[in-house]
């Protein structure tokens, strides 16, 4: 299988407003390809679409029009409870925000407990298994697994996030903002268990940041995006030495260097 | 953590002073009828006399003991308040749970019966069908209060609703795969417990202030007593302008202790859980 | 004379559980003409810092010692009303981390400059707009932002405004907490232009500026200053900082630092393992020394003070050896 994941035209609009219809057009027809072990970067600031772009290929929202193609079959035909939990097996999501990634009211162990839903098979021995994982991502299962999410940090909250895809093992990976939360100082660790996953599970992640920097670093493609539609795409060198749309030579310009200052600064 | 919310929540004064007024109440109609095992009904001495050393709180135009009727009024007020409120809470939550958890047809379809509901003018309603039935126990009632009082609930559980399907540890359960139901009960209600809590004690202190004033105007319970029944028979005996003060304002202050006691207590918890909530 | 110099500042958070150290004894001094960068990541004390530099102290947040002098005046003994009066807005300005969301939704920018001045300066209305008609002017405002409401205002255009009437009263010392965190980049870069000009054009003689982006730095300040759990662990030129980290904190968040630059990959991301200390029971010793990877017996029971190696200051004992 050559492509894992195929966009196609993809296009979402919002009707807001109850008496005096607006329209909003969230995402404009995007197309792009997601090969197996890739890391693509969808770069855009708020409002650019991006997260809904995610939302609709993990099917936690539909899409106006335009189809979205997981290895060969056509996701909008994933209806049954069964069909959905075997996509979500393979195609799985890390958000933003590490507080609200978890219901505060139970331990954080519901967090891992829930994904074996999605697996097959019952006679799992779940709690070697969750505490495997722990270990895989950096984290003592004592320290942690007896805890409400507000007893934990930041960091150790993504960790258990990421967790969740080590139980997985997904093909695909959508995440949304993973490090923008994170100390600058542990944001290579938590970069790496992404590299992890895909050095040993094949698996591709597809991130969505407004970070340049960070998606130069880590992807092998970056999508620009801009009021819902992609305005280039290419390998990360090309985009930060040889910009073509104006937008992207716009954010390329503004973005703070460490090696190079800004003339007329 | 059940422990630690009730040891907080017992440190706000404001919790504290209502829920003692309001518990206080509660026990003197519990307790009462053993203390003072007076019947309410019946004829116990000469009519219209003021408080004394026999008739702690005297007696109203019949004869009767206006304690013996405090204490057993404040036992039904209350009665019929719970159950009414159960009644719409119940309704409330579920209609508005489905409906800001679907969206859709089924959001707009429920949301119409809610607004339905909401513009009907509720106390016409009660007294209508109040004054059809000829025999009317504190179930009828309560579910005459109860199915008019629920729109609000449900409008404001749907409002909740829809904020919290957006919270990312919804995400996180949709893509574990949990069907719809548990996530519901799982995920979204907990979270709104809060609120839910908060909403009954409002209905409570509605639907005993809406029983009063069926009551008042002869369409509450025809046999037994509350407080909205005394007020009547001291409205209909004219007590104010004869000054029998202790057939009116007992019951009258009763009425607004409990009523406003519950409010404040839903004051104090608003207090308390808002800022957790925006917090985390 | 330094614009601003402190000795051995100390401001703890009353909380029900003990003190949180926040700022646990710092010593500073600002030279005039300088932007100092203030750098750390969250919880390192620098948003408290700055408010106490300014003795802006408000409980649960208690001064508990040392001294601050503020254009050789010693603020650090002056009460809440004679700071209102004479220090703040008049010699020390600051920009606060949400000033953004402090603008009352229902006044326009008018209002606001109007309260701003006339709480300092006998001056009509009419002086007071044209005051600040000018200030907009001399930093490429548009001067009818000032009839308008927050919410008609783009993000960063209300930064930029906020700036300018923080500037007004003509105050020696800006300081600014997080500006540009919330825009995107390229409102960012006008902002920080915006503050450049304004030390160009002699608005203002010096500037803290707070953040946690040091690219940002690169670009803007002269001097940096880093933050570790309520202690500066190192200050110094910003270029020999960013190219000759001494400490080895600063080592860490400098090689974490991560812009699309070729020489961020070839030199690769350096990740630390653990967590900043909780500052209601910092570690003994030097507060760093859990995770740093040189830490040795000393670290782990003697605190480094704060010294001058070559052009810095430095707080380590790995390097005072």
């Amino acid at each position: 299988m050559n492509v894992l994941l195929e966009v196609k035209e993809l296009t979402k609009i919002y009707n807001v407003g109850l008496i005096r219809r607006k329209e909003i057009i969230a995402v404009k027809n995007i197309s792009f390809d997601v090969k197996p072990e890739m890391f693509l970067s969808l770069v855009g600031e708020s409002g650019s679409g991006k997260t809904t772009t995610a939302k609709i290929i993990l099917k936690l929202t539909k899409p106006t029009s335009g189809s979205i193609i997981f290895e060969g079959k056509n996701i909008e035909n994933i209806n049954t409870l069964k069909e959905l939990r075997q996509y979500w097996r393979n195609v799985h999501g890390i958000f933003q925000d590490p507080y609200a990634s978890f219901n505060p009211f139970y331990k954080v162990d519901r967090a891992l407990s829930q994904v074996f839903t999605l697996l097959e098979g019952s006679s799992f021995d779940k709690e070697s298994i969750i505490k495997e994982a722990l270990r895989e991502v950096g984290l003592r299962p004592e320290e942690v697994l007896d805890k409400y999410p507000h007893e934990l940090s930041g960091g150790q909250r993504q960790r258990i996030m990421i967790a969740r895809c080590y139980i997985l093992k997904p093909k695909l990976i959508l995440a949304d903002e993973p490090l923008s939360m994170i100390d600058a100082s542990t944001r290579a660790g938590i970069l790496k268990l992404f590299s992890r996953l895909r050095d040993e599970y094949k698996t591709s992640v597809i991130f969505i940041t407004h970070d340049l920097g960070l998606a130069y670093y880590v992807s092998d493609e970056i999508l620009i995006m801009y009021k819902g539609s992609i305005v280039e795409k290419g390998p990360p060198n090309e985009i930060i030495e040889k910009p073509q749309a104006q937008y992207t030579r716009r954010l390329v310009e503004d973005v703070p260097l460490l090696y190079k200052k800004w003339s007329g600064f | 953590m059940i422990p630690r919310i009730i040891k907080d929540l017992l440190k706000i004064k404001k919790l504290d002073v209502s829920l003692g007024i309001f518990l206080g109440l509660v026990l003197l109609s519990l307790l009462g009828p053993m203390i003072y095992p007076v019947d309410p009904l019946s004829v116990v001495g000469p009519p219209e006399r003021p408080p004394s050393s026999a008739y702690p709180l005297g007696t109203d135009n019949r004869g009767r003991d206006v304690l013996a009727q405090l204490i057993g009024g404040i036992k039904n007020s209350l009665y019929i308040g719970v159950i009414a409120a159960l009644i719409s809470l119940g309704i409330g939550v579920v209609i508005g749970a489905i409906s800001g958890y679907k969206g859709g047809l089924t959001d707009s379809s429920l949301m119409l019966m809610t607004d339905v509901v909401l513009v009907l003018p509720s106390i016409l309603i009660m007294m209508l069908v109040a004054a059809y039935l000829k025999e009317r126990n504190p179930i009828f009632v309560s579910i005459i209060i109860g199915v008019t009082s629920w729109p609000w609930v449900a409008r404001a559980v749907r409002a909740q609703m829809m904020s919290l399907k957006a919270r990312e540890f919804v995400y996180m359960s949709r893509i574990a795969g949990l069907r719809d139901i548990r996530i519901i009960v799982e995920d979204l209600l907990p979270n709104m417990a809060s609120y839910i809590f908060m909403a009954f004690v409002l209905l409570m202190s509605g639907a005993m202030i809406a029983e009063a004033g069926l009551s008042m105007i002869g369409l509450g319970v025809t046999k037994g007593i509350s407080l909205g029944i005394i007020l009547y028979w001291a409205q209909l005996f004219e007590s104010v302008r004869r000054g029998l003060w202790w057939w009116f304002m007992p019951p009258g202050a009763c009425l607004v202790a409990l009523a406003s006691s519950l409010l404040l207590m839903s004051t104090a918890l608003d207090e308390y859980f808002s800022p957790r909530l925006k917090g985390g | 004379m330094p614009i601003l110099e402190t000795k051995g500042v100390k401001a703890y958070y009353s909380t029900p559980l003990g003190y949180v150290r926040a700022v646990d004894g710092i010593d500073l001094a600002l030279e005039k003409g300088i932007i100092l960068g203030l750098a750390g990541e969250s919880g390192c004390g620098k948003s408290t810092l700055v408010n106490t530099l300014m003795m802006n102290v408000r409980p649960p947040l208690r001064f508990i010692e040392g001294t601050i002098i503020l254009d050789g005046k010693e603020i650090s003994s002056m009460n809440r009303s004679t700071l209102k009066k004479n220090v703040w807005g008049v010699l020390v300005s600051l920009v606060p981390q949400s000033a953004l969301n402090a603008l009352m939704p229902t006044q326009r920018i008018t209002d606001l400059v109007k309260d701003v001045v006339t709480h300092h300066m006998n001056v009509s209305e009419q002086e007071v707009i044209s005051m600040a008609k000018k200030r907009f002017e001399q930093l490429n405002l548009e001067a009818d932002a000032l009839y308008r409401y927050p919410h008609e205002l783009s993000g960063g255009m209300k930064q930029r405004v906020v700036i300018a009437i923080s500037t007004l009263l003509n105050p020696k010392l800006l300081i600014v907490d997080e500006p540009t965190s919330a825009l995107d980049v390229s409102t960012q870069k006008q902002v920080l232009k915006m503050l450049v000009d304004l030390k160009r054009a002699k608005i203002i003689e010096s500037m803290i500026f707070v953040t946690h982006d040091i690219a940002v730095l690169r670009q803007i300040a002269d001097w940096i200053a880093i933050m570790y759990a309520g202690k500066i662990v190192e200050s110094g030129p910003t270029n020999d900082m960013l190219i000759n980290p001494k400490h080895p904190y600063t080592f860490s968040l400098v090689n974490a630092v991560v812009t699309p630059e070729p020489e961020v990959k070839s030199r690769g991301l350096i990740s630390l393992s653990g967590e900043p200390p909780n500052l209601l029971n910092p570690p003994k010793g030097c507060r760093f020394n859990p995770r740093c990877p040189n830490a040795m017996e000393v670290c782990r029971s003697k605190e480094p003070p704060l010294e001058e190696k070559s052009n810095r200051l430095v707080a380590c004992h790995l390097v005072s050896s």
